[in-house]
C-alpha cells in the first residue's frame, strides 16, 4: 500500500514537472514492469494532459497561419512574374515577325478564342472594339481570331452583359443557343445558360434586334424591356424589366425580387460554386426576394435565409449543403 | 467563414493541448501544429469529409512529434533522455489506435467535470494544472505536507477518470437505447 502511494506521489511530480532525473528513471521502470502499470500512467497523464485552460490563442494562431501563407504566395508571385516577362518577350519577338513578314490570308479563320469562367467567379474582357463584356460564373465566350473591329461577331453561354462599342456601319453580333442579337452601341445583359428552362436578354439602353435560330424575322426590344424565351416550347414573351436587378451581378451585387425557390437555389449555386440539395417539394411556391453585396459567404447567406424564411440548412460535405424545409414558429 | 478556418478554429486548441502531450516546449509546440495547418492547406485534404480530416491531423501531429523527439534525442542532455523516451513511448502508444480523451472528447465537457468534484479535489486541480504551481508552492500555500498534496492530486485526477469514463458509459447506453 505504502508502495503504491509512493509511485502515486511519484506520477504527480512527473505531471508537475519536478522530478528529478533518478525519480524519472525510476518511474520508468515501473512503468515497463508491466502493461497494466503501463495503461494506469498514460491514463492519469491523459487525464491531466486534457485538462485545459479557457485561454485560447487560435485566432492569433490563424493570423500567423495566413501570415505565412502570404509571405509564400508573394514569393512565388515573384517567381511567375520572372516567366511573364519571358513570355512577354517571346510574344514582342513574335509580333515584330509577323508585322515584318506580310502574311498572305488577311482573314486566320479556323482558330476560336474561348473565354470561359469557372463557377464562382466573374469575369471582364476587352474586345478589340473596344467593346466590354462583363461574364458571369459558368460562363463562356468565344469569338474567331478574325474578330476586328469590323468583323464583331461573338458567341455565348452562360450570362454576360455587353456594352458594345457603337460603330452603324459594323454591326456587333451575340449568337447564343436560341437566338442572335444584332446591335450597333447599346448596353445589354443576355443570359443563356444550357441548363435553364429560359433565356433572356435585357435591354439597358439602346436599341437591339433579335433574330430566332432558323428565322429570318427580327424582333426588336425596347430599352427597359426583357425578352424571355423558353428553350424548349420556344415561345417567347416580353416584359418590363427590373434592370437594376437584373445586371447588379456585374458589379458583385445579388440582387432577387419575388424569384421562385428553384431560381434562387440555382443562381446560388452558380455563383458560389456550391451543391444545394432540397428536399420536400414545400419550397418550390415560395418567392424570394433579397440584396446581397456578393461580399457574403455562402454561410452569411444561408444564415440570412434561414432567419427570413421557413428553411434550415446542414452543411453535409465539401461545397454541398442540404436545405430543409422547416416551418417558422409564430411568436 | 471557410471551410479552412472552420477546421482551424475548431481543432488548432485541441491539436495543441495534444501536441503538449508529448512536447514539452510550448513554442514547438504551436510550430509542429502550424506545419500540419500548412499541410493539409497545401495538399487540399481539408475538403475532405470532416472524419477523415480528424483522424489524418491527429496522426499527423503524432508523427509530427514522434520526428521532433527523435531529435531532441540527439540535442538534448544526457539528463533528458528519461523524459524523452517515455514521450516516446506515449506517441507509440496513441500510435497503435488508442485514443486520447482530447481527440475523443469534448473539451469542456472535460472542464466540466471538474465543477462536480469535491471542493478539496478541485482546487488542487486550479492551482496545480491550471495556475501552474508546484507541489511545493502548493503545500506552503495550503499548509499541508508535501506528500498529501501530491496523493491529493492524484486523487483528484483519479475521481474525474472515474467520472469521465462513467459519463462515456451512460451516453453510449443512451445512443444504444435510441436506436
Amino acid at each position: 500500500m505504502k508502495d503504491k502511494e509512493y509511485t502515486e506521489n511519484l506520477i504527480v511530480r512527473y505531471l508537475n514537472g519536478n522530478c528529478t532525473p533518478e525519480e524519472q528513471k525510476e518511474l520508468k521502470a515501473w512503468i515497463e514492469e508491466s502493461a497494466d502499470k503501463r495503461n494506469e500512467f498514460l491514463s492519469i497523464k491523459d487525464i491531466w494532459d486534457s485538462l485545459n485552460t479557457p485561454k485560447d490563442n487560435t485566432t492569433e494562431q490563424l493570423a500567423i497561419f495566413y501570415k505565412n501563407q502570404y509571405t509564400k504566395i508573394k514569393r512565388s508571385r515573384i517567381v511567375w512574374i520572372h516567366s511573364f516577362s519571358v513570355i512577354a518577350a517571346i510574344l514582342i519577338v513574335g509580333l515584330i515577325f509577323s508585322v515584318l513578314v506580310p502574311t498572305n490570308s488577311t482573314k486566320r479563320s479556323g482558330s476560336v478564342q474561348i473565354f470561359s469562367v469557372p463557377l464562382g467567379s466573374r469575369s471582364k474582357v476587352i474586345l478589340a472594339d473596344g467593346t466590354e463584356v462583363s461574364l458571369n460564373s459558368g460562363s463562356e465566350l468565344k469569338y474567331s481570331s478574325g474578330f476586328s473591329s469590323t468583323n464583331r461577331e461573338v458567341s455565348l453561354t452562360g450570362e454576360g452583359f455587353f456594352n458594345v462599342k457603337s460603330d452603324p456601319k459594323h454591326p456587333f453580333t451575340v449568337k447564343t443557343s436560341d437566338f442572335d442579337i444584332k446591335v450597333t452601341g447599346t448596353k445589354f445583359n443576355v443570359c443563356s445558360y444550357l441548363d435553364n428552362k429560359f433565356s433572356t436578354t435585357t435591354l439597358a439602353e439602346g436599341k437591339i434586334g433579335l433574330q430566332m435560330s432558323g428565322s429570318s424575322e427580327i424582333l426588336n426590344v425596347a430599352p427597359g424591356e426583357k425578352f424571355q424565351i423558353d428553350r424548349e416550347t420556344k415561345k417567347f414573351s416580353f416584359s418590363d424589366a427590373d434592370v437594376e436587378s437584373e445586371i447588379a451581378w456585374k458589379d458583385g451585387e445579388f440582387i432577387f425580387r419575388k424569384i421562385p425557390f428553384p431560381d434562387l437555389v440555382q443562381r446560388l449555386e452558380r455563383c458560389y460554386d456550391v451543391k444545394l440539395i432540397c428536399s420536400g417539394s414545400e419550397l418550390q411556391n415560395y418567392a424570394f426576394t433579397g440584396r446581397f453585396k456578393n461580399q457574403e459567404t455562402i454561410w452569411q447567406v444561408l444564415d440570412a435565409l434561414k432567419l427570413t424564411s421557413p428553411i434550415d440548412y446542414q452543411k453535409t460535405t465539401f461545397r454541398e449543403f442540404k436545405i430543409i424545409y422547416k416551418p417558422l414558429k409564430n411568436k | 467563414m471557410t471551410e479552412f478556418d472552420y477546421l482551424f478554429g475548431k481543432y488548432h486548441r485541441r491539436l495543441l493541448l495534444y501536441t503538449l502531450k508529448f512536447v514539452e516546449s510550448e513554442s514547438d509546440a504551436l510550430d509542429i501544429v502550424q506545419n500540419v495547418f500548412i499541410a493539409i492547406w497545401e495538399n487540399e485534404k481539408y475538403k475532405q469529409k470532416e472524419d477523415l480530416v480528424q483522424a489524418y491531423l491527429f496522426n499527423s501531429i503524432r508523427n509530427g512529434c514522434l520526428n521532433y523527439l527523435k531529435h531532441q534525442r540527439i540535442v538534448q542532455k544526457f539528463e533528458n533522455r528519461t523524459s524523452i523516451q517515455l514521450s516516446e513511448m506515449e506517441a507509440l502508444h496513441y500510435q497503435s489506435g488508442e485514443k486520447s480523451l482530447i481527440e475523443r472528447e469534448n473539451l469542456k465537457q472535460i472542464n466540466d467535470a471538474i465543477d462536480s468534484l469535491p471542493v478539496m479535489y478541485k482546487e488542487i486541480i486550479v492551482l496545480s494544472r491550471f495556475e501552474g504551481l508546484k507541489n511545493s508552492e502548493i503545500a506552503n500555500q495550503l499548509n499541508l505536507p508535501i506528500r498529501t498534496v501530491e496523493t491529493r492530486v492524484f486523487r483528484a485526477l483519479s475521481a474525474l477518470k472515474e467520472k469521465i469514463s462513467r459519463k462515456s458509459f451512460f451516453t453510449l447506453l443512451f445512443f444504444r437505447g435510441l436506436r
